[in-house]
């Protein structure tokens, strides 16, 4: 067998075209519904993301332990191809309103290092039931207005966020 | 006849009438989605201006049915008729240098014979303004109730969907 033959389809063609298959497979499977790949758009989640940046949606997560606050989740919209992408801050049962900017959980605020501009925000304050969240993006510069935030549904949310 | 022929007969005809309701809903289904994707190409036409204007908004007009209602939410007022949506869309257009549409996870489900639909998908759309340099993008899931009248399936509602409450 030539060299240019050997570097293409090894010593062994028929276990290199396996190989080839099991690999192709995993990676279709990994790709289509463990790990999605989703990039950024907008300016929302500045400055832990930038619009355009790539990552993945890591859908086994949650399946060992609810999400907690911090996490950065993927919540889909009406289906998986398009995803809101947010950070936890409300658990459900707690209470939580937004002051001049500032986060409050029970009536207490909430450290947020990851926040750099902060707009003096006011939400009133809502109580979370049983399998909802409160997410918001990492921009607090926006206007109010222009930021989509607020309570979700656990069943929407996809994964957390890899990177 | 054997009862065995009896009950094979019948399964026979389950099975032609199962096969034959799966392929007319799902050609039904098949005519809704063609026709957003229509709808989709008719927005996302570029045109140059005047007469072109017009005849893009009037086509467009024709995705929609007379007494269509909009309804973006609790802090905007709906928008009811056709002629108002489209008269809203040709002024939006002509305050923007771009602007695309795009339709995501459309799922349909076949209503009333066959004769309505109602369709989630999220839409999402990049805009820039005359003037500007930088895109904005927005995407929303939405509601719509489809009905189908003369064989031409046309929007007959659409509510914005609070993802985020």
């Amino acid at each position: 067998m030539s060299l240019a033959r050997r570097l293409v389809f090894g010593s062994n063609p028929r276990r290199t075209a396996v190989r080839i298959l099991i690999l192709t497979a995993v990676s279709f499977g990994t790709f289509r519904w463990i790990l999605i790949p989703v990039r950024t758009q907008g300016i929302s989640m500045q400055p832990t993301y930038e619009s355009d940046h790539l990552t993945f949606v890591n859908r086994l997560a949650f399946v060992w332990r609810p999400p907690a606050r911090g996490d950065i989740v993927a919540i889909r919209l009406a289906g998986p191809h398009v995803v809101y992408v947010k950070r936890i801050v409300g658990l459900p049962g707690e209470r939580l309103e937004i002051v001049e900017g500032q986060v409050l959980i029970d009536a207490l605020p909430l450290a947020e290092p990851y926040v750099r501009n902060r707009r003096p925000w006011d939400v009133p304050e809502v109580t979370l039931e049983k399998g909802e969240y409160f997410v918001i993006g990492d921009n607090r510069g926006m206007r109010v207005g222009d930021h989509d935030f607020g309570r979700v549904d656990a069943a929407r949310i996809l994964g957390r966020i890899l990177f | 006849m054997t009862p065995f022929a009896r009950v094979g007969g019948a399964v026979l005809v389950a099975l032609c009438v199962g096969v034959g309701w799966h392929r007319w809903s799902a050609s039904e289904e098949r005519a809704v989605r063609q026709r957003l994707d229509a709808l989709t190409d008719a927005v996302n036409t570029t045109v140059s201006g005047g007469m072109e204007t017009f005849v893009q908004a009037a086509d467009i007009g024709g995705y929609f049915t007379e007494d269509v209602v909009v309804d973006l939410g609790k802090d905007a007022a709906p928008i009811v008729g056709r002629a108002t949506l489209v008269g809203m869309a040709s002024r939006l257009r002509r305050r923007t240098a771009a602007f695309r549409l795009r339709l995501d996870d459309v799922g349909v489900r076949l209503r009333e014979e066959g004769a309505a639909a109602e369709v989630t998908l999220t839409a999402s759309s990049m805009l820039r303004d005359a003037g500007a340099a930088a895109e904005s993008t927005d995407a929303r899931e939405y509601l719509l109730e489809m009905s189908k009248a003369s064989g031409t399936w046309r929007i007959s509602r659409i509510t914005a969907v609070d993802t985020l409450r």
